[in-house]
This record gives C-alpha cells, sequence and structure tokens, in this order.
C-alpha cells in the first residue's frame, strides 16, 4: 500500500515525459491533442493523488518512508504535504488549459512546442515532489531549458535577449542556490555523518551546533538569490516582463502560474526551514525590498503601454506581497502567503490566456492601439473584467482572501517580545504595503481594463498595421490574420478560461478547504521563527541599551527607563516596538459600578 | 459634464509645485501615524488616551451598557433568510448566461424583478417573525487557527490565535430595518429599469440586470453579514457593482473614467476599512460582531490601540458615502443610467457608510473624539455640497449634491450621538431622493437627454408629464424639508441634537445645518420651478447623457408602441436640428414606481407623526433594538439627549419648527423669484457678483466646484502619474539596463577568452555558465562517488 503514492507520483513525471516522446514520432497535427490528452491524464493521475493523500490536515509529509536510491547513489526521495500537493494541483490544472489556449497561436514547430511543455509539466512536478536537494535543483532547474525554449523559439520579436536573459538570470542564480545546498551537504558529511542530500536532514542539521552562525548566514544567503530571482524579487526582476513580453501565451501562463512559484515554495519548503536564525537578520533587508516591489512596481505598472507587460510587472509586485505574507513569520501572514501563490498563479495566468486571446485577434498588445474591445469580444470582457477582480483582490473571489491574509500577517507581526508571533514588520509598513497593493494594485488594473476593454472601439488598422509582426513566421502563415478565430471568443477558449474562473469563484468563497490544508504546514514550516525573532530583537535591545547606556554616561540629564530604553534611534528602532509591557489592561477604565 | 482637464506642461508642473509640498506633509503625517508602543511619545499618548477614557467612561458607559440587551442568540432554524442573499445570487447567474446567449427579450429584468421581489418578501417575513437579535450561521468561509489549544491569560486580548470570518447573518434590529428598504427600492427601481433600459434590450440588458443582482447580493452581505470581514466583501462588491454600472455606458470616455473615479476613491476609503478591521482583530480578538460587542459590553476597550479604530473605519465610510475629502466620485458617477444613480448613488449603496458608523457605534465610543470628528465632517460636507449645488446647471448633478449634502446631514447626526436621527434620515432620503432621481431619469428620457435646467421649462403642462412634474414637487418638497414632510422629520430631529449638545461645538453645526438647510430648499426649488413651472418650452438633449450611440442603431425598434411618430420622423439623433421633436412621457411602469415611490415618501414620515404625538416610533424601536442602541434617545439613557431640551429660552421642537417654516419660506420663495417670477434676476445677479473683483470668486468657486477635483488632480493624480513615469524609467533603464546587464557583462568578458562569441555576447556567457555549472556537477558527483565508495 506504501508504494501507491510512489507509484502514482512516478507516474505523474514520467507520463509527460512518454508524451512528449510520442508527440516527437507521432504526425505534426497530432501533437497538440496528444500533449493536452497526456497532461489531462497527469491531471487526473494528481487528482487520484490528492483523493488517496492522508495528511491534509496535519502537516505531515506522505509518504514518510526514506530514500529509495536510484542509480548512482543519489536518494530520490519523493514525497509531498499538503502545500506542495497543492502547488501540483495547481500545475497540473493549468498546464492543459495553457497548452488548449496554445492551439491555434502555435502554427509552426509544433511537436517542439508541445514536447518540450510536457518536460516543462514534467520537471515542475518533480521540483514540488521531492524531499531530497538534489532532486529539487534537477527538477527545479530543468525548468528552465523548456522555457528557453518556448521563448527562444515561439517568443515574439525579441525573443532571443529574452530568453537569453531569462536563462542567465535563472541559471546563475539557482547555480548559487546549489552551491549554498551542497556546502550545508558537504558540512554535514564532514562531521562524520553518512552523505545526504534529504531536505530534512540538511534542515536539521543545519540547525544543530555543528554549523556556525556565520555558515548559516551565507548558506541562506546563497539559498535566497537563486530563489529570489526565480519569485521575482524587486531587483532582480528584469528577466521576468521581458521573457513575459517575449514568451507566447502557453509559455506566459506556465511562467507567471506556477515556474514563479517555484521561488516562493523554494523559500518555504527550503530556505525558511534552514536557517531561521539568518533569515531573521536579513528579513529587515528583504522586508524593505518587498515593500519598494509593492508599491514602486505598482506604479511602474501604471506607466507601462504594453497589456502584457503591465500583468508582468502586476506579477512582481503581487509576488512582492506574498513574499511580505511570508515574512511576516506568522501562521497568517505565512499561510496567505501559500494562498497568494495559488492563487496568483489562477488570476495572473488566466489574464495572460485572455491577453493571448486579444493578440491572437488584433496581433498587437499595445494599449494606443486597442480600445473598447467589449464591443467587439463581450464574453472575452467578461472574463477579462472577471479576472481583473480576481486580481485585485475582489471579495468574494480568490484573491482577496491571501492579499487579506498577507497584509494582516504583515500588519500583526510588530516587533514585540511580548506577543506570541513576533514579526519584523508592523503596521505602519502594512500600511504602506497596503496603499500600493489595495489602490495603486487597483489603479494600474482598472487603467488596464479602462483603456482596453471600456471606452470608444479602436482596432489597430488591418492590410498595414501589423508589418512589423513578420518576423513571427507564422502570425500570416495561411494568409489569414486570425487563424479563422471568430471575432468573440471560441467554444474551446471559453472551455479554456471557464474553469479558472469557476475556481476563483470556489476558492474567494470555500477558501477554507484550501486554509485547512496550508494551516498546519505553515505553523510547522516557521515552528522556530518566534524564538529566532525573540533572540533577534533582544540582541537588538541589549545593543540599543549598550548605546543608550553609553550616552547616559556623557550626558548625565538622560535617564533611562526601562521603558524608553526599547525604541530610540536608528533604522531597527522604527520597526522594532520593544515595549514588553504592551498589553495594557485598561479595561478598567470604563468597567460599570 | 465632462470635467476633463486639458493638461497643459505649464499647468502639470505647477501644480506639481503646489502639490509636492502638502503631499510630502501627508506622507511623514501618515507614517507618524501613533500605532501604539512605537517610543515614549506613543506611551504618554495611550497615557493620555487612558485618562480620556476615564473621562469619556461616565458619558459613554450609561450607553454602552445598554448594549447588553441586544446581543444576539445563535438561531439554528433561520437558515431560509440566506434566501435573501440567494436570490439575487441567482438572478445574477442568471443574468449572466443570458448575456453570454444574447438573449434579445426582457427575461432578465423579469428575473431580476422577480428574485428581488422575493428579497424583500423574505425580508418582510422574516421582520414578521422576529422577535429579538440572532445570528444564523450559513456557511464556513475564512477559517484559519492555530491556537495551540490553550488560551492566554487576558481573555479579549487572545488575538492572534484564530482568523475566522464565516457567511453568517447578524440580524437584529439596524439589519431588518436597512433590508427591508433596500431590497423595497431595489424591487421597484428594477421594475422602473426595466421599461427605462428597454432600448437596450439584448446582452447589454442582461449585462445591466446581472450588476443591479450584484448589487443586492453585495448589499445584503454589506448590511446583514456578522462579521468584519463579510460586511468588507459586501462593502467591496457594492463598489464593483457600482463599478460596473456607472461604466455601463462604456461608449463613453467620461463614463468610463467616472467609473473607475468611483472604484479607485472608494479604495482608498477601502484601505482604511480594512486597517479599521485588522485593527478591531487586533483588539478585540475577533471579527464577527457577536464576540467584539460582547467584549465591549463586558467593559472591555480593547488594547492600546484600540482608540484608532474608529478613525480608520471613518476613513472606509466616508470613501463609501462621499464625504470629504472621498467626495468628488459621486457627483461624477451620474454618468450611470439613472435608476442606478436612484438606487445605488442615492438611496442605498451610499448610505453604506451611516450604516457603518450606526453598525459599530460601541467601537466609535472607544475615543471620545471619534463622533465629533464625524460630526465635523458630516456637517462641513453638507454645507460644502449645498454650496456646489447652487450653481450646477445638471438636473442630475444637483441631485447628486443634494445627496452629498444629505449624506452630511446622517453623518452629523451620528457625529453628535443619534443613530436613530441617522438612520431615520437614510429612510426618508432614500424615498424622495430615489423619486427625485427617477423623476429626472424621467425627464431626461422624455427629452432625448437633456438634463440642463435652463432648456427644459414648464413640464407640469406637457401632456403625460403629469404624473413626473407633481411626484417630483413631493420630492422637492421633501428634500427641502418643509414642516410635517418626512425629510422635515428626520433632519430636524439631527439638527435638534446637534443644537442643543454644547460639546465639541456642536450647537455651531446644528446652526450650519440650518443654514444649509435654506440653501438646500433654495436649490431644489431652482430645478423644479425651472423645469417644470414656467411657460412651456424645451430643447431636446443630443441623447448622449442616457444612451450609448447603439441606440442611434436600435431606434429604428424602439418600442414606442403608443406614441405616434410625427411623419415617421424619429427623434433619436437628429430630431432637435429638425425642430420635429416630441417628447415622449413615460408609461405605466415608470409613473407607477413613481407613483407608488411618492406615496412611500410620505408614509415615511409616519414615525415622525408617532414621536410628535409623545410616543415611541418603529424606527426608535428598531434601532434600539441593535448595536446602535447607545445612539437611541429615551433608550440609552435615562437622561436622553433631545427629549425636553430647550434652545434659546424656549422648547427646542416648538422653535425648530419655526425656524424650520423660515427656511422653507426663505429658500423656496428665493427659489421662486429667482427662477420663476423673474428669471432673468438669476443671471443680473451672477453677472453682477462676477462684474465685481470682491465677490467674483464665488460664482466661479462654486461653478466649479470649489476646484476639489483640480486640487486631487494636482495632489494625487498627477504626482502618481510622474512618480510612475519616472519609477518605469529608474526600471527600464538604470536598474535593467544599467546594472543588472553591466554586471551580466562580467562573465562575458571572461567568456571571450573560452568561447569565440558567434551571435551576440549574451549567447556566449550562457554557455559559458551551463559549462560552469557541468563541471560543478560532474566534480560534485566525483567527489560524492569517492566519499560513498570511502565510507562503504
Amino acid at each position: 500500500m506504501s508504494s501507491l503514492p510512489s507509484n502514482l507520483m512516478a507516474a505523474m513525471l514520467l507520463l509527460p515525459l512518454i508524451g512528449a516522446g510520442i508527440i516527437a514520432a507521432a504526425p505534426r497535427l497530432l501533437a497538440k491533442h496528444i500533449a493536452v490528452g497526456s497532461s489531462l491524464a497527469v491531471f487526473a493521475i494528481s487528482i487520484m493523488l490528492a483523493w488517496q493523500f492522508p495528511e491534509w490536515t496535519s502537516g505531515r509529509f506522505w509518504p514518510n518512508n526514506s530514500a529509495s536510491e536510484l542509480a548512482l547513489g543519489v536518494s530520490f526521495t519523493l514525497g509531498i504535504d499538503s502545500v506542495s500537493l497543492l502547488l501540483i494541483l495547481l500545475t497540473t490544472f493549468l498546464t492543459p488549459l495553457a497548452l488548449l489556449g496554445s492551439y491555434t497561436s502555435v502554427a509552426h514547430r509544433e511537436r517542439e512546442f508541445y514536447a518540450w511543455f510536457l518536460v516543462l509539466l514534467s520537471a515542475m512536478l518533480l521540483a514540488f515532489m521531492a524531499r531530497d536537494v538534489i532532486a529539487f535543483y534537477v527538477g527545479y532547474e530543468f525548468t528552465i531549458v523548456p522555457m528557453l525554449f518556448l521563448i527562444a523559439i515561439f517568443g515574439g520579436d525579441n525573443r532571443r535577449y529574452a530568453a537569453i536573459k531569462f536563462f542567465v538570470f535563472t541559471f546563475v542564480a539557482s547555480v548559487i542556490t546549489l552551491s549554498g545546498l551542497i556546502y550545508v551537504a558537504a558540512a554535514r558529511a564532514q562531521t562524520g555523518l553518512p552523505w545526504s542530500f534529504g531536505l530534512a536532514e540538511l534542515q536539521s542539521f543545519a540547525q544543530s551546533n555543528d554549523f556556525s552562525d556565520t555558515q548559516r548566514y551565507w548558506v541562506f544567503v546563497a539559498m535566497m538569490i537563486g530563489f529570489c530571482v526565480k519569485v521575482p524579487f524587486f531587483p532582480v526582476h528584469s528577466w521576468l516582463p521581458l521573457a513575459h513580453d517575449q514568451a507566447p501565451t502557453g509559455g506566459s501562463v506556465i511562467l507567471a502560474g506556477t515556474l514563479l512559484k517555484l521561488g516562493t515554495y523554494g523559500i518555504y519548503r527550503v530556505a525558511l526551514p534552514m536557517a531561521p536564525g539568518a533569515a531573521v537578520e536579513i528579513a529587515p533587508l528583504l522586508i524593505t525590498f518587498c515593500i519598494i516591489a509593492i508599491v514602486a512596481i505598482s506604479l511602474v505598472c501604471f506607466a507601462q503601454k504594453d497589456v502584457k507587460r503591465l500583468v508582468a510587472y502586476s506579477s512582481v509586485s503581487h509576488m512582492g506581497v506574498a513574499m511580505l505574507g511570508m515574512l511576516a513569520l506568522n501562521p497568517v501572514g505565512v499561510s496567505g502567503s501559500v494562498l497568494y501563490m495559488i492563487n496568483h498563479g489562477l488570476s495572473t495566468g488566466a489574464l495572460f490566456l485572455c491577453i493571448g486571446m486579444m493578440y491572437e485577434r488584433y496581433h498587437t498588445k499595445d494599449m494606443d492601439k486597442l480600445g473598447g474591445l467589449a464591443k467587439k469580444m463581450p464574453i472575452w470582457a467578461f472574463f477579462m473584467v472577471f479576472f481583473t477582480m480576481t486580481s485585485v483582490g475582489l471579495p468574494g473571489l480568490n484573491g482577496f482572501v491571501s492579499e487579506v491574509m498577507c497584509l494582516l500577517g504583515a500588519f500583526s507581526a510588530r516587533p514585540s517580545t511580548a506577543l506570541e508571533w513576533p514579526g519584523l514588520i508592523g503596521p505602519r509598513w502594512m500600511l504602506i504595503a497596503g496603499v500600493g497593493s489595495v489602490i495603486f494594485g487597483a489603479l494600474y488594473m482598472l487603467y488596464m481594463v479602462g483603456r482596453v476593454v471600456w471606452g470608444p472601439l479602436k482596432e489597430p488598422g488591418h492590410g498595414h498595421g501589423h508589418g512589423h509582426e513578420s518576423s513571427h513566421g507564422h502570425a500570416h502563415a495561411g494568409g489569414h490574420d486570425n487563424h479563422g478565430l471568430p471575432p468573440d471568443l471560441s467554444a474551446r477558449e471559453v472551455v479554456t478560461l471557464a474553469p479558472i474562473a469557476a475556481l476563483c469563484l470556489f476558492l474567494g468563497v470555500q477558501p477554507w478547504y484550501v486554509l485547512d490544508a496550508i494551516g498546519p504546514s505553515a505553523t510547522t514550516t516557521i515552528a522556530a521563527y518566534p524564538e529566532a525573532v525573540k533572540n533577534y530583537l533582544r540582541t537588538q535591545q541589549e545593543a540599543e541599551a549598550a548605546k543608550g547606556s553609553l550616552a547616559g554616561e556623557t550626558t548625565p540629564e538622560i535617564t533611562v527607563s526601562p521603558d524608553a530604553t526599547s525604541a530610540t534611534g536608528g533604522r531597527i528602532s522604527s520597526l522594532s516596538d520593544g515595549s514588553a509591557t504592551s498589553h495594557l489592561p485598561i479595561s478598567s477604565a470604563t468597567a460599570t459600578p | 459634464m465632462d470635467h476633463a482637464l486639458p493638461d497643459s506642461r505649464g499647468r502639470f508642473w505647477r501644480r506639481l509645485a503646489l502639490a509636492m509640498p502638502i503631499a510630502l506633509a501627508l506622507t511623514a503625517s501618515a507614517v507618524g501615524l501613533p500605532f501604539g508602543q512605537e517610543g515614549t511619545e506613543a506611551a504618554e499618548h495611550a497615557a493620555n488616551q487612558l485618562n480620556a477614557h476615564a473621562a469619556h467612561a461616565g458619558a459613554t458607559a450609561e450607553q454602552l451598557a445598554a448594549l447588553t440587551k441586544v446581543l444576539p442568540q445563535q438561531a439554528p432554524g433561520l437558515s431560509w433568510a440566506g434566501w435573501i442573499l440567494g436570490l439575487p445570487a441567482i438572478a445574477a447567474v442568471l443574468c449572466m448566461v443570458f448575456g453570454f446567449l444574447k438573449l434579445r427579450n426582457k427575461l432578465p429584468a423579469i428575473v431580476t424583478v422577480l428574485a428581488l421581489g422575493g428579497a424583500f418578501v423574505t425580508t418582510f417575513i422574516l421582520y414578521q417573525n422576529y422577535e429579538s437579535p440572532v445570528t444564523v450561521h450559513l456557511y464556513d468561509w475564512i477559517r484559519l487557527d492555530w491556537s495551540p489549544g490553550s488560551t492566554t491569560g487576558n481573555g479579549t486580548l487572545a488575538a492572534g490565535q484564530s482568523l475566522i470570518a464565516d457567511i453568517g447573518l447578524h440580524i437584529d434590529g439596524l439589519t431588518l430595518f436597512w433590508m427591508l428598504f433596500v431590497t423595497g427600492l431595489g424591487t421597484l427601481i428594477a421594475i422602473f429599469a426595466s421599461e427605462y433600459m428597454e432600448s437596450d434590450v439584448g446582452g447589454n440588458y442582461a449585462r445591466f440586470f446581472g450588476a443591479v443582482s450584484i448589487f443586492l447580493l453585495a448589499m445584503g452581505c454589506l448590511v446583514m453579514g456578522g462579521n468584519l470581514f463579510l460586511l468588507y466583501l459586501g462593502w467591496e462588491g457594492v463598489g464593483v457593482a457600482s463599478y460596473l454600472l456607472i461604466g455601463y455606458y462604456y461608449g463613453k470616455p467620461s463614463a468610463v473614467a467616472a467609473a473607475k473615479k468611483a472604484f479607485i476613491m472608494n479604495r482608498i476609503g477601502d484601505l482604511g476599512l480594512l486597517v479599521g478591521i485588522y485593527l478591531t482583530w487586533r483588539n478585540f480578538g475577533a471579527l464577527d460582531y457577536d464576540t467584539i460587542f460582547r467584549a465591549i459590553a463586558n467593559g472591555s476597550t480593547g488594547g492600546e490601540t484600540a482608540y484608532l479604530i474608529p478613525y480608520f473605519l471613518m476613513l472606509g465610510a466616508f470613501g463609501k458615502s462621499a464625504q470629504i475629502p472621498l467626495f468628488t466620485w459621486l457627483p461624477d458617477a451620474m454618468e450611470g443610467p439613472t435608476p442606478v444613480s436612484a438606487l445605488i448613488h442615492a438611496a442605498t449603496m451610499v448610505t453604506a457608510g451611516v450604516y457603518l458608523i450606526a453598525r459599530c457605534f460601541p467601537l466609535f465610543l472607544l475615543d471620545p473624539n471619534a463622533l465629533p470628528t464625524v460630526a465635523w465632517i458630516g456637517g462641513t460636507t453638507a454645507f460644502l455640497a449645498a454650496t456646489i449645488g447652487l450653481m450646477q446647471y445638471d438636473m442630475k448633478r444637483v441631485f447628486a449634491y443634494s445627496t452629498v449634502s444629505q449624506l452630511g446631514f446622517m453623518f452629523l447626526g451620528l457625529g453628535v450621538g443619534t443613530s436613530y436621527g441617522a438612520a431615520f434620515h437614510v429612510f426618508t432620503h432614500a424615498f424622495f431622493k430615489a423619486l427625485l432621481f427617477l423623476s429626472s431619469g424621467a425627464v431626461m428620457h422624455g427629452f432625448a437627454g437633456q438634463l440642463d435646467i435652463r432648456k427644459i421649462s414648464g413640464l407640469r403642462h406637457i401632456p403625460g408629464f403629469k404624473v413626473v412634474a407633481y411626484t417630483m414637487l413631493v420630492g422637492c418638497l421633501w428634500l427641502a424639508a418643509i414642516p410635517f414632510s418626512a425629510g422635515f422629520f428626520s433632519k430636524d430631529e439631527i439638527l435638534l441634537v446637534a443644537l442643543t449638545d454644547h460639546t465639541h461645538g456642536n450647537a455651531l453645526l446644528g446652526w450650519l445645518g440650518l443654514f444649509t438647510a435654506t440653501l438646500t430648499a433654495y436649490y431644489t426649488f431652482r430645478v423644479w420651478f425651472r423645469v417644470c413651472a414656467g411657460p412651456v418650452s424645451y430643447v431636446p438633449g443630443d441623447e448622449h447623457h442616457g444612451h450609448d450611440d447603439h441606440a442611434h442603431a436600435a431606434a429604428d425598434h424602439h418600442p414606442h408602441d403608443d406614441h405616434a411618430h410625427a411623419g415617421g420622423d424619429d427623434h433619436h439623433g437628429h430630431a432637435h436640428d429638425g425642430g420635429h421633436f416630441h417628447p415622449h412621457p413615460p408609461r405605466l411602469a415608470v409613473n407607477g414606481v413613481l407613483a407608488v415611490l411618492a406615496i412611500g415618501a410620505i408614509m415615511a414620515g409616519i414615525p415622525g407623526y408617532m414621536s410628535l404625538a409623545g410616543g415611541s416610533n418603529w424606527v426608535k424601536k428598531m434601532i434600539g433594538d441593535s448595536t446602535a442602541v447607545a445612539g437611541v434617545p429615551d433608550l440609552s439613557s435615562a437622561s436622553g439627549h433631545a427629549g425636553h431640551a430647550e434652545l434659546l429660552g424656549m422648547n427646542a421642537h416648538t422653535l425648530l419648527l419655526v425656524i424650520s417654516f423660515g427656511i422653507s419660506i426663505v429658500g423656496i420663495g428665493g427659489a421662486a423669484y429667482f427662477h420663476l417670477l423673474n428669471r432673468k434676476a438669476a443671471d443680473n445677479l451672477k453677472q453682477s457678483l462676477l462684474a465685481s473683483p470682491l465677490t467674483g470668486w464665488l460664482p466661479r468657486a462654486l461653478e466649479n466646484k470649489w476646484y476639489v477635483d483640480e486640487l486631487y488632480d494636482g495632489l494625487f493624480r498627477l504626482p502618481v502619474r510622474g512618480l510612475a513615469w519616472l519609477l518605469a524609467k529608474i526600471d527600464s533603464y538604470l536598474l535593467d539596463s544599467g546594472v543588472i546587464n553591466g554586471i551580466g557583462r562580467v562573465p562575458a568578458w571572461v567568456g571571450r577568452y573560452f568561447q569565440p562569441l558567434y551571435n551576440g555576447v549574451l549567447q556566449g556567457y550562457a554557455v559559458v555558465m551551463a559549462g560552469g555549472l557541468g563541471l560543478i556537477l560532474v566534480w560534485m558527483m566525483l567527489y560524492w562517488i569517492a566519499h560513498r565508495g570511502g565510507a562503504s
């Protein structure tokens, strides 16, 4: 019985590869059907896996057996918990839809497109299933190659540059991550323990006394570099808008929908439990970047002219919110962050599908050339507005719950040692992030919808307006512009979008199903953090106190009372709170006689 | 109508220069917000608050004690009340399906009217069965629980252990009171719209009624929801329904801009509401009203940041209810179809802010300065909006500003502590303002979109418009609050409490309110005398106010079978230059709804008469049976605010009655002189005011709405745009091209040594990187295998 989960998971990993093999051998015209069929089969298996999964609300891994060794002694341990299973389900759910959405847009070298797509699916699933860092890394790294080809072969005018940039960014960064992971494994082997790349083993070693604080710090930095590029995090995000701009629709959907989640998943699964102390030390910097990402990148979105770039930048901003929730280091924030990954995958993936459908008809994504498409494509407009609303976090749809939880997590993550779950953010920074995500987030999305969907109808001129698009090679292949598409969405396109819309609505109305599953896992993941944050705060306070007493000697009129020592001066003080006597029982003030 | 500004470069920079210091100051003060516990200052502040609480306690403890009477019981048998939400939801889904099918009949309207009517009937049955406050659990919604099983010592501050917000109802007097008029008016206005919107039958018709259904669903969640997150759901839901409906004529750029403006301004308020909800959760450890108000009734005042809760909540209320500083979206929202203006932007949605404060009234007693702030904002808004209303020529805009102004009165009422007065005014206002909007909509419909009060005259003499003209008269009289009208009773309840309250300068606000009431009487009758009285003359509109250009296309089968078109000349589009325009009067659905609303408006005064007769009344009883009980005189405290109050040495009731007579005579008389008897005098007065440099600014400022839109443009819109542009440049040139690609070039230089570049620099270093990774992997494998061999 215990082999059943492993068999199911192995089937999910192998089936896409077999599908890719069949595509390579099959006739060109069958490629897309085979691809959709095998990805649907994988989806079915993932549903079976979810059905069998016994640990939905326990936070444990399943199966929990160690190593099933492959050749060369690499222990390819597979194991999932509720969070990885949710992300697996997201991946297997989005992939067939992304393929279905690409039916007409990919008109050359189809076999390559669909085969690479299936390889990508397999690689992503491996990364989500792995309990061994090598297996994780192989999956993580292998997603880059298919995506590189999807962009480089099937992308827009500037596809080569975009592909290479994507490749170099994520590749270089993930090599650094790998070196960090190997370092931990090597250090562990140095102590006389047998070699192991098991995630659990490495994490328990990294927290043991055999590993110094400095080592932890650098290992954490190394891991974060790779994951932050993938997320993508604020200063290293610039590959993403370009990659999205150039990627084909299906590629964009998967890129935004699940590939970016590998970054946050890596942080959640690998980095955070590895080195709590180091994470807390770097957290202020990361939080600063988060807030800059949320506010500044929202404004950058507002200045975009290209619809797809706008949504791509919005991903950067949205992932900033997810990261902020994660860095709140409390159950609300982290659970919200995980939920945010799923919701962002759904709504942004769907937005990219919508934009792709528009692009197929008009061959432009330029907001200056488009307008009022609701008149021409009312059904498309319905979906576009719907997914915009999920994206801006309208309550009742999925985006709201996760956004509100991330912000609430940030809000309650006050730097106070008296709290059960102290953090390093607090209400002020949450307010600034809220301005970015709640107000600016709505601003640019509505600005985009206001121009493209509403307003007087504006279509790019036919016959001459798209001459520059000819470098696609396939855009005019049959001498027809729209690939024989109807003016509004075809039944296939509605079938592509409707499941995502339904899921968005379901997750908005009944999020507790997912929250029940995420909660225990999140609490387990950050179990070590309250202590780490408290230690950090105490160290800060001692440093402040030392400084304060030093100042007290030179200027004797300043008396240092225990209350006043806590928060004075410096950048940290604005984050730290320190007054341990926080919860005054003032209820007596209004007690009635 | 369209106030799109020419954004010349010079003005941009001047505005920016004006705006930046203010923006910086605002940011600085925002960052300096005392969120508590941040150093000694905050500690001091907290201590001050504590003292303030102690001083305030005597007054509020008595009021809060009444709260214990209205705490709800769990009621398992009432889940059928969920149909009040379920029916509009079903209608919304059906309308969506109809829209997809592009149905060309009135089925969407029929479904919506039936659903809303069903919701009204359900509400009414619920009201009939109502005995005392109850909560009803429908579905689980957001549930996250991470408590380790034990609770911390001090019960109320166990925040951070769970986040639970279920889809459940909190049914008490306030809820039922609100839902009765929301669903009732919703049904009536849907009936009105079924005729009014008939030229759009097809996909757009379904879109309209779908959005109306979504609105009623969201409004139901807002009012009936049992926790703050569900209220927030409804809050944003009505916002999005409003967005969809303001932008209904999406072919018009001004409508799209107005929709966006409404949504964004509401979002600013929403952020405040959200922070207020977070603060409540942190201080009381829960989101549901039951737990929060139970804690307050038991004497808890939350944690040290609790005093900030009301301020953030009121920001949300001001956004939704169009008060200073977030009021400018409401007049622009008149771009929507008129039934929408009546339902959402006059009668129901905009009163959500009043509901929020009434519902959370105990939270507003947490800080002694919270309610006075509400009063001052409300009183000022009422006055400001009334002054703007004096000089507008667009009928709907006048009524929009009057809505803002009347909402200001409601907030004044809440602020001076009479949630009863505020709720009563919401109730009466809902009827007469819906009536005014619908009748102006009927005029607009009849005159091809004409809304300019200078271009229609003598409506009551035009055949077929008698009902419209006289129902409008009822609305105007009620808005002008002539004695013994419903509007009089509710407004005077508010002003009476304000005038007899000598704390926080509330009496001053009362006098300002009386002056505002005079202005109200004047501008209301300015419209009526111009449009409905006087000699018959009219210029038809260009049909662009009310109908999208597809109305022209639809004009051929425009169903006006009961109206003979002269010579087949259709009025749409070109009639006004041919001079053959025939206004077409409204038919049964419109006239019927207007008549029902007029009767409703008259009946809405009944609680006032009951009150006059010395007894309690229905509204008082309902509001008193809710968490807003602290603001109901005679129920919350033995002394009562206004029971036997004296004003200027006279019985306040009698005096106010006399003053109201005076106000009506002055306001209506002034309007009659300038706009009925001697219409030239108004122009002359304006010209003479403009001629003098001393007074010339006044009409100009009023006509330009005190330049608030321009100010906000300079203060927020342009800086945000400029900043966005700047950041985008920084992102793409400095960050990407500069730093990132600069770093990227380093390995490329290294790579040159190893690899002849054949296809661009980047290609080369990718290969180098791949090679590097391969080397690392090989090294790792070898080391690993060797070590493994050694170990075994």
